[in-house]
């Protein structure tokens, strides 16, 4: 199999990777450019623990092929740091107990700062429903959900 | 000279427990992990995984229930370049041998396999593509055995043996006798009988299983592994290597969930990639994927569990009589401990004169039954449970006016005639959570709701448990931790407690430090999980602060003992008087009289003050009697309640939790946001347990639904629409430290028999059969039609 | 790690005929748009094709056009973008609906509507709706563009008449005006699930009579079918609890359901009558029209 080039906008820099098409982003990210925040739990797209923002949408990166995300922008929780917003939801995913094993913690957090930056009004149910992809297995929800809210309120006085 | 006696452990533990203002202890402080965890900088063991730089290892596993294996052969897998090994028990050095409980247990299948998914060879190459073909290319010639599938029918059968040598497909028994239960029950007024059953759970951590094992340079073998006891990794890897425990070192990152799997599971991958390093030389990383994970660790038990009840007609409790049948698959693995725990439980935290258990632990051609989070005792109160709510009926009682009738107090004895003497908080915290929930007004509400409406009915139930904490009966249990005060005065503590998510070494272990040293807890840090550590036992049984933290607490105590008579000689004060408080060394009263702990330690190095300590704690334990059941059966108990309403869809066997109640008697609360978070934890898994989860076996006893979407948990749209701030009772018990008892288990415990309760009042019918997904609660409300 | 993909060569055609071209040419080919089925397919064995054409870059097969009286959908048109649309929201409210409670918001930025219809599962979500609107498909390959009706597309599961080198290009839905409308999923959890049973019910009366009623299902037969025995005895009927209840009753004439892992064909079938009286009720309830008890 022909290695393919592909360059994207990882956090906000240029990178360039030579994969073969088979290799998906996950594997990409984590093996060949460090990032380890990404995390594996089931590699079907079916718990959340991968998530990344691909051109600012939450999405899988265990379901994406690294071939297809050539020209694209990649942003994962290590970009993030010294964002506003999310310094905010950090200090109350913090404050409020909302990590515990941490394990599916980032893809929380990069599901709901998509959140919080694409909708102005935000109601329980539409975090609830924001969040249904991500799934955790420790904290019963309660806490994310309540971290989540207070961030929203914060911005929002 | 300094004479020692002031670190007397019971001393120390004692003067600690006295305390009444705290400077941390009960806050709900921020973990120390938090922050790492968010920014995506925490390690778990695959981010120590260097792909091509180190083997990674491809499992086959037996597509087999239960097979003689006749022949394996890998030569053409050995072809492929790239491909290191192919390892089978004919590798391994030492013994093939991982049983916990009974020695039943081969680490790679020999001879035969006895359940769909054990696994027989490992795999070891340079990329994992190699790794996938090799294992395309491996060819295993099995003679097929009858499989037995069910419990009753392998408790029956001599002619299928999972264990040939056993003779029988019995692999442990329990006996509990009390009394005289034939008297009892001929002097009840009232007899309740049923048999329940209960079903298999999957954990479902977010990180599946892994280990990443490194030869080092000092002929060590040092593993990165997730398992929950680090000293037991060590104790096994050890084994199958053949090697001395000195040479093998375990370190825990932090892992992604555990709730008792990884404690099962955790020793056997460290054990499957330390084969591979040692046997290589080379550093070789393992990890489950999601359907192994399913496939492979050890499950929840399955449980067939008759019951017979007897109470007076004044409502008190006069006789039990209990058979419990656990499943305990293809191996032991905790089997016995497991029943133990349910057999000694089997009352429910209830006084009961008259006693009878027999308790089986069966083998079938399915994956082993282990360790999660309840440990046997949730099927065993979901039965009990049920009994009290239906005497309570009989008698025409409220369900928790007959229970505060029969709860156990200070100065009664358990099923097993143990005396307990104090931390019986149960009775008052079972009231206090009824009068603050307005229990029967709300009750009366709800019949009456229920006459209105007639697709969707609405009930209360309550679940009332109690767990034992520590290891059970005689079983020996200790804790044990070492802390040294480096000369900046930033305290480090050693502990082979994990941080599984639960927090212990994060949270409680930091407040207690910081509590008993007078410290920041900036100043703190834990290296946990840590197989340098002193054995302090495992991270299970909810015991991670309430024994975990004894040693912790001890050190700390010891240290500060030190540390008050020479900041009493400095200060030229008494010695009672001497307060450190975040940082600052004062004269109670006096505070110009003062320094700063930096000035303490520095001080205490030139005079010649030992600053390190090792906490070692053994827990006092009477004697049981195995054959009678009888005697001490744990130091202490936790006790939980939970008040659950629900409404049902008649229609459908939809089932929407609306609102749960928790209290909890457990001792003093270090940390009450992570015990709010055990609890909220708690509850979601138990919903999902009761309400949606279950494990499908196919004619092979192979699992069917072996990934996230057809084995489904909950998410964020599936949890109660509400749970209350708890209710707590801080009945203090006497070794925990500061008085705490574990937490981690509890609210997962009574949670089937609340909700099944709950089911119960809702539909006007005993639920004696979970799981209650909607088909299955579909079919019941039909029968009743 | 956990999965082994399949070796295959990558295209990614920058335009429609390009990619039509590739379709044509290669051989054991598959089209990739949001990937959420076909990347599953390829790691559990079910597809190893040697090829893959990336359309993901095919922008003009990506867009939801208002002309008044039908809306035309891009097959490329992400799930997401869908419930983001005020056409959809209000134009066509019960694919709205159905793609609201479809997968995770992760699924959806990258799912699309053209690979949920061609994938073809007797699940897929956004089948049961269109097939209550009528929708038709255009498929095109280098040969030249034909409409299949909606209702005649699924031939079983993974089925469908599209030929090895077509491609679906548009959704083509007619709107209707007057219509209530309502889509209802009964899953093993609130999210995040395959349907057990799902309905899609579309109905219009007129002097309290039904005047047209429209009804699918899915997860009930290899295919998602239109309970055309629910719909006969609807028509021309009065507006009644009497005459819902025994309409849903009908649907297992039109439906047959197997027992798989999910459910067992019994609870389909149960579910499947419920459902679809759930789903009526709703719809009458969108008109304005209440029933006292049941």
């Amino acid at each position: 199999m022909a290695l393919v080039l592909v360059k994207f906008n990882l956090n906000g820099h240029p990178v360039e990777v030579d994969v073969e098409p088979n290799e998906i982003l996950l594997n990409t990210l984590r093996n060949k450019l460090g990032i380890k925040s990404v995390k594996r739990g089931c590699e079907r797209g079916e718990c959340g623990a991968c998530t990344i923002l691909l051109d600012g949408k939450p999405v899988y990166s265990c379901m994406l092929l690294t071939v297809q995300v050539n020209g694209r922008s990649i942003d994962t929780v290590d970009g993030l740091w010294n964002n506003e917003l999310f310094k905010k939801l950090v200090y109350n995913f913090t404050i409020k107990g909302a990590i515990q094993c941490g394990y599916c913690t980032p893809g929380f957090l990069i599901t709901s700062y998509a959140l919080l930056r694409t909708k102005k009004v935000i109601s329980k149910e539409d975090v609830l429903k924001a969040i249904e992809g991500n799934l955790c297995r420790c904290t019963g929800y309660k806490k994310i959900i309540e971290a989540i809210m207070e961030t929203y309120e914060c911005i929002h006085s | 000279m300094i004479a020692m006696s002031y670190e007397d452990p019971y001393e120390l533990i004692n003067k600690w427990l006295k305390a009444r203002e705290f400077i941390v202890i009960g806050k709900g402080i921020t973990r120390s992990d938090s922050l790492e965890k968010a920014l995506g900088k925490a390690r778990f063991v695959e981010d120590y995984f260097e792909d091509s730089k180190m083997l990674f290892i491809k499992q086959v596993l037996s597509s087999e229930g239960h097979a003689i294996i006749e022949e394996i052969n890998y030569d053409e897998a050995l072809k492929i370049p790239g491909i290191v090994g192919v390892y089978t028990y004919k590798d391994i050095p030492g013994e093939n041998q991982v049983g916990y409980a009974l020695p039943d247990q081969p680490l790679l299948a020999e001879g035969k396999v006895r359940y769909h998914g054990e696994t027989v060879a490992l795999i070891a190459a340079w990329d994992y593509e190699k790794a996938f073909k090799a294992a395309e290319l491996i060819r295993i010639r099995y003679r097929s055995l009858p499989i037995l599938l069910g419990p009753l029918e392998a408790f029956k059968r001599k002619d299928i043996l999972v264990h040939d040598e056993l003779g029988s497909n019995i692999a442990f028994k329990t006996k509990l006798r009390r009394g005289d239960v034939e008297k009892g029950f001929s002097e009840s007024d009232v007899v309740v009988e049923n048999t329940y059953r209960t079903h298999h759970q999957e954990h479902a951590y977010l990180e599946p299983e892994a280990a990443l094992a490194i030869p080092d340079v000092e002929g060590r073998l040092t593993i990165i592994s997730c398992a929950q006891y680090p000293h037991l990794a060590q104790k096994i890897v050890a084994r199958v290597l053949g090697l001395p425990s000195s040479r093998v070192r375990i370190v825990s990152p932090y892992i992604g969930g555990g709730f008792g799997g990884k404690d099962d599971e955790g020793p056997l991958v460290a054990a499957k990639a330390a084969l591979v390093a040692y046997l290589t030389g080379k550093p070789a990383f393992l990890m489950y994927s999601r359907e192994e994970s399913i496939r492979i660790h050890p499950k929840r038990e399955a449980a067939v569990i008759k019951y017979k009840s007897g109470a007076t007609a004044d409502g008190k409790l006069r006789a039990i009589k209990v058979t419990i049948i656990h499943d305990t698959g293809a191996y032991a693995n905790r089997g016995p401990f497991i029943l133990w725990r349910a057999t000694v439980h089997a009352s429910g935290p209830y006084y009961v004169p008259n006693a009878w258990v027999d308790g089986y632990c069966v083998y079938t051609n399915k994956v082993p039954q282990g360790s999660f989070r309840g440990f046997g005792n949730p099927s065993v109160q979901f039965a009990a449970e049920a009994q009290m709510d239906e005497l309570a009926r009989k008698l025409g009682m409220d369900p928790v006016e007959f229970r505060l009738k029969n709860l156990l107090r200070p100065g009664m004895e358990t099923i097993t005639g143990q005396l307990l003497e104090d931390s019986v908080g149960v009775a008052d915290m079972v009231a206090k959570l009824s009068d603050s929930m307005n229990w029967k007004k709300l009750r009366k509400e709800i019949d009456e709701w229920n006459i209105k409406s007639t697709r969707y009915k609405r009930g209360l139930g309550i679940g009332v448990a109690w767990h034992g904490i520590s290891t059970s009966r005689g079983v020996p249990d200790w804790s044990n931790a070492y802390i040294k005060i480096d000369r900046d005065g930033s305290v480090t503590v050693y502990t082979g407690i994990v941080e599984i998510g639960q927090g212990s070494p994060t949270t409680s272990h930091r407040q207690i430090v910081a509590e008993v040293l007078g410290v920041p807890l900036e100043l703190i840090n834990v290296v946990f999980g840590t197989s340098d550590a002193p054995d302090g036992g495992a991270t299970h049984a909810s015991r991670g602060t309430s024994i975990g933290a004894i040693g912790v607490l001890l050190a700390a105590a010891k240290i500060r003992e030190r540390l008050n008579r020479l900041a009493a000689d400095l200060l030229k004060a008494p010695l009672e008087k001497i307060v450190i408080k975040e940082g600052k060394v004062f004269v109670q009263g006096d505070e110009e009289r003062s320094m700063s702990w930096k000035e303490l330690i520095e001080k205490a190095y030139s005079r010649g003050i030992d600053l390190s300590a090792t906490g070692y704690f053994f827990l006092p334990k009477g004697s049981f009697d195995n054959e009678r059941g009888q005697g001490y059966a744990y130091p202490a108990y936790s006790y939980v309640a939970l008040a659950i309403m629900v409404e049902v869809d008649t229609w459908t066997g939809k089932v929407k939790v609306l609102k749960a109640w928790p209290g909890l008697a457990a001792g003093k609360i270090i940390n009450p946001i992570q015990v709010e978070g055990q609890i909220e934890g708690a509850i979601t898994q138990g919903i999902g347990y009761v309400l949606m989860e279950e494990i499908r076996f196919g004619s092979k006893g192979e699992i069917l639904n072996a990934d996230l979407t057809d084995y489904t948990i909950p998410t964020a749209m599936d949890t109660p629409l509400e749970i209350t701030k708890p209710v707590y009772v801080e009945d203090i018990f006497k070794y925990g430290p500061f008085g705490a008892k574990g937490v981690g288990e509890m609210a997962f415990i009574p949670l089937p028999a609340a909700i099944a309760n709950a089911v119960s009042h809702a539909i006007g019918k005993r639920i004696t059969e979970l799981p209650l997904t909607p088909e299955r609660l579909y079919k019941i409300i039909k029968s009743i039609r | 790690m956990f999965y082994r993909l399949p070796q295959f060569k990558y295209y990614k055609p920058q335009t429609l005929d390009e990619a039509l071209k590739l379709l044509n040419e290669l051989d054991e080919a598959k089209v990739i748009a949001g990937g959420t089925d076909l990347l599953i397919d390829m790691r559990i064995g079910r597809y190893r094709p040697k090829s893959i054409i990336d359309i993901n870059d095919l922008s003009e097969l990506k867009y939801i056009i208002d002309d008044g009286n039908r809306i035309r959908i891009g097959a490329l048109t992400r799930l997401q973008e869908l419930i983001y649309s005020e056409i959809i929201k209000e134009k066509l409210p019960i694919l709205y609906e159905a793609v609201y409670h479809m997968a995770s918001w992760q699924i959806r930025n990258m799912a699309t509507i053209g690979g949920n219809l061609c994938n073809a599962s007797p699940a897929a979500d956004t089948a049961p709706p269109l097939m209550v609107l009528e929708a038709k498909l255009r498929v095109i390959n280098i040969e030249g563009e034909r409409t299949i009706d909606i209702r005649e597309f699924f031939l079983g599961p993974r089925k469908t008449l599209l030929k090895g080198n077509e491609l679906l290009k548009e959704i083509i839905v007619p709107v209707h005006k007057d219509y209530g409308y309502s889509y209802m999923k009964l899953g093993r959890r609130n999210s995040f699930t395959l349907s057990i049973v799902s309905v899609a019910s579309l109905v219009k009366v007129e002097n309290n009579i039904f005047s047209d009623v429209r009804i699918a299902l899915n997860s009930i037969a290899p295919t998602p079918i239109r309970a055309v025995s629910v719909e006969k005895y609807l028509v021309g009927r009065k507006v009644t609890i009497d005459s819902i209840k025994a309409a849903s009753k009908l649907v297992i004439k039109d439906i047959s359901p197997i027992t798989d892992i999910r459910a067992t064909a019994e609870y389909r079938k149960d579910m499947a009558i419920i459902l679809t009286y759930d789903s009526l009720k709703v719809a009458l309830k969108r008109l304005g029209i209440e029933f006292v008890k049941g």
